[in-house]
């Protein structure tokens, strides 16, 4: 578990094959990298690069067709369905675009549902400690169509971190969110960073890879750019203009 | 997942949608409550056929006439061949205590200007002892009314409330078939429905052949058994002695059927079992539908919650976790419809004792049976639902509009 690199992936690769090897999309192509213990990751890209499906298996929701991937240590290919549910459910915390919270639960409840699948004990203090945390402990018992969209994602971040995760991995987090509640989240998901969690967000949105430590641009399921996000978002500025010209 | 949250989280999903949980559940509501009418119906009607047969007496055994077999095999009347004299030679069987012939003919009886149909039956005194028939007021039939041809009378205790009102009968005139009798004595009252003492009366012997009838065989012979276990050996003599008396040769059949009590519970048990279950798997069909109803809808609960399901993987729900909160929702629908169906049952028993003709008893085990099945079927068809909710790839759950 003290690893110094919670993820390591190497020459990883999803290929979908719609039953003909001719059509088959490599939407991952053997893709390497390293993400260290309290980085803030950026994987930015135009659509259909690939990283979605990175994300997914990233987040064990999906497994890789060649390739490797060790999450804490662990080989996710030897791991069956059920250990990765346990996965996701104690070293993975999950920040979607659209929230995704259940709704007939109230904040408390979506909070507390990682801790009750893990069967962690006093799951409802942790839950409480946690929507503490995102600075929402007046919303308890709001349902979350209740709540504002920012406070909606507060509560999915406060879900996130619930069991103190190796990884938050964020899907787009702020982007159903307008620009001004979107950097509140921003500076909710950095600071937790600077907690010591380990950040990987994919993102559209340029200026919130520019606030995270490095960055990772990926084309047609490659890896094109992989050093510190200012410079990545930078170099990226550059070769479109290059290809507008 | 904790088996309390499981339980929350099924019951939230089923009351946010109450309209339709409701008419999920009305198809088990309607199946188990007609499978708890029905069992206590049965039930109700075994037991009063049982009090019935067993108030005849004890230790009895009956025999009668079997039917004769007219051309194509129509029953066109029972055999004239039992007699008294078949019944006298009865009593010196070993094991008979008592043999009470009797003839009945149903006919009008009429006191003053009230008449009604009644069955009149030609009785020997020992008829009333071995039968079990208390008399409520007066005397029974004496030995002496035999011997003289007595006109008189004893009769059941409706045919007294009903001829003689509020009025005592002993005294009384009763005409019957137009002859008048006089009535000596009134039956204590016995319950139990169609063809019972209450609604018979009673005359010597030999005054239903001479006065009213002019015919001389027997409906039946009673034989009160010294005890139950020599049923058996009075049963193959009996059989054998009026074979004998009505020399019958060995390939004809008897024209006479013996039967204990015992058999008779039997018979009648077999008959209302086999009713019952005919009934009580008409009302298990809707069941069956009721279950199709719980699988359409839960199908339909995965698919409206295919989302839902991402996220639960995506925090980390198990497959076997999936499985079990929507086969828990199936289980709940059903054992609630279950639960509510035997209370309407039951209800429906009570109202069909309380109002109609009907006795009914909703016996325990069919109370733990609707339950039970109940369960059974949420199970039976929640599984399927609840295999493809838990069999969702979560990528593609979580991508699910």
């Amino acid at each position: 578990m003290a690893s110094p690199s919670p993820i390591v992936i190497d020459r990883l690769s999803k290929v979908y094959d719609s039953g003909r090897a001719d059509l088959a999309v490599r939407a991952v192509d053997s893709v390497s990298f390293r993400v260290a213990r309290g980085d803030s990751l950026a994987i930015i890209g135009p659509s259909g690069c690939g990283k979605s499906s990175l994300l997914n298996i990233l987040g064990c929701l999906d497994r890789p067709t060649e390739g490797s991937y060790e999450l804490d240590g662990r080989n996710m290919a030897e791991l069956d369905d059920d250990e990765l549910a346990a996965l996701r459910n104690r070293h993975i915390g999950f920040v979607f675009q659209s929230f995704n919270l259940l709704p007939r639960m109230d904040a408390l409840e979506n909070v507390e549902l990682p801790l009750l699948y893990g069967a962690v004990p006093k799951s409802r203090e942790l839950a409480r400690a946690a929507l503490d945390r995102v600075g929402l402990s007046n919303r308890e018992h709001h349902l979350p169509n209740e709540l504002s969209g920012g406070q909606r994602q507060r509560v999915a971040i406060a879900r996130a971190i619930v069991t103190r995760p190796s990884i938050l991995l964020c899907d787009e987090p702020t982007g159903a969110l307008d620009s001004k509640t979107g950097r509140d989240v921003l500076e909710l998901l950095l600071s937790l960073n600077a907690e010591g969690a380990t950040l990987v967000t994919v993102t559209h949105d340029l200026s919130i890879a520019r606030a995270l430590a490095r960055g990772i641009r990926m084309k047609d399921g490659r890896i094109v750019a992989d050093a510190d996000a200012a410079s990545v978002v930078a170099e990226m500025h550059q070769s479109e203009l290059e290809a507008a010209c | 997942m904790l088996m309390r949250e499981t339980a929350k989280s099924a019951w939230r999903s089923l009351a946010s949608n109450r309209l339709r949980t409701l008419l999920t559940m009305l198809g088990m509501i309607i199946g188990t409550g007609a499978v708890v009418a029905v069992l206590g119906i049965g039930e109700g009607a075994k037991s009063s056929v049982e009090g019935r047969i067993r108030s005849l007496g004890s230790n009895l055994m009956m025999v009668r006439p079997t039917f004769i077999a007219g051309a194509g095999g129509v029953r066109s009347g029972s055999a004239q061949t039992l007699t008294k004299s078949d019944a006298e030679a009865l009593l010196a069987l070993d094991g008979v205590a008592a043999a009470a012939p009797e003839m009945s003919a149903s006919t009008q009886i009429r006191h003053e200007s009230k008449n009604q149909n009644a069955s009149v039956v030609g009785v020997t005194p020992a008829y009333f002892d071995v039968r079990s028939l208390a008399i409520g007021s007066g005397v029974p039939l004496s030995e002496l009314d035999e011997q003289r041809r007595s006109r008189v009378v004893v009769i059941g205790a409706n045919i007294a409330q009903d001829l003689y009102a509020s009025s005592s009968p002993l005294g009384e005139k009763l005409q019957i078939n137009g002859a008048a009798f006089r009535v000596i004595g009134v039956l204590a009252a016995k319950g139990a429905g169609f063809g019972s003492p209450d609604d018979s009366v009673y005359v010597p012997m030999s005054s239903h052949e001479s006065a009213l009838f002019g015919r001389d065989y027997l409906s039946s012979i009673s034989l009160q058994l010294a005890s139950e276990e020599r049923a058996a050996s009075v049963a193959s003599q009996t059989e054998q002695l009026l074979r004998l008396r009505h020399r019958l040769r060995s390939e004809q059949a008897s024209d006479f059927e013996v039967r204990s009590q015992a058999e008779m519970l039997e018979t009648m048990g077999q008959i209302t079992g086999t009713f019952t279950a005919l009934l009580g798997s008409i009302a298990a069909v809707s069941l069956i539908v009721g279950g199709i109803g719980i699988m359409n809808i839960m199908l339909v609960s995965v698919r409206e919650r295919t989302r839902e399901i991402g996220v639960r993987m995506a925090v980390g729900a198990r497959r076997r976790d999936i499985l079990r909160q929507f086969l828990f929702e199936a289980v709940v629908v059903s054992l609630a419809g279950g639960a509510v169906g035997v209370g309407l049952g039951y209800g429906a028993a009570q109202i069909l004792a309380r109002f109609g003709q009907w006795q009914t008893i909703v016996p325990p085990y069919a109370i733990g049976l609707a339950l039970g099945v109940s369960i059974i079927i949420g199970i039976a068809f929640g599984v399927g639902p609840a295999r493809r909710a838990a069999s969702l790839d979560p990528v593609e759950a979580l991508r699910f509009e």
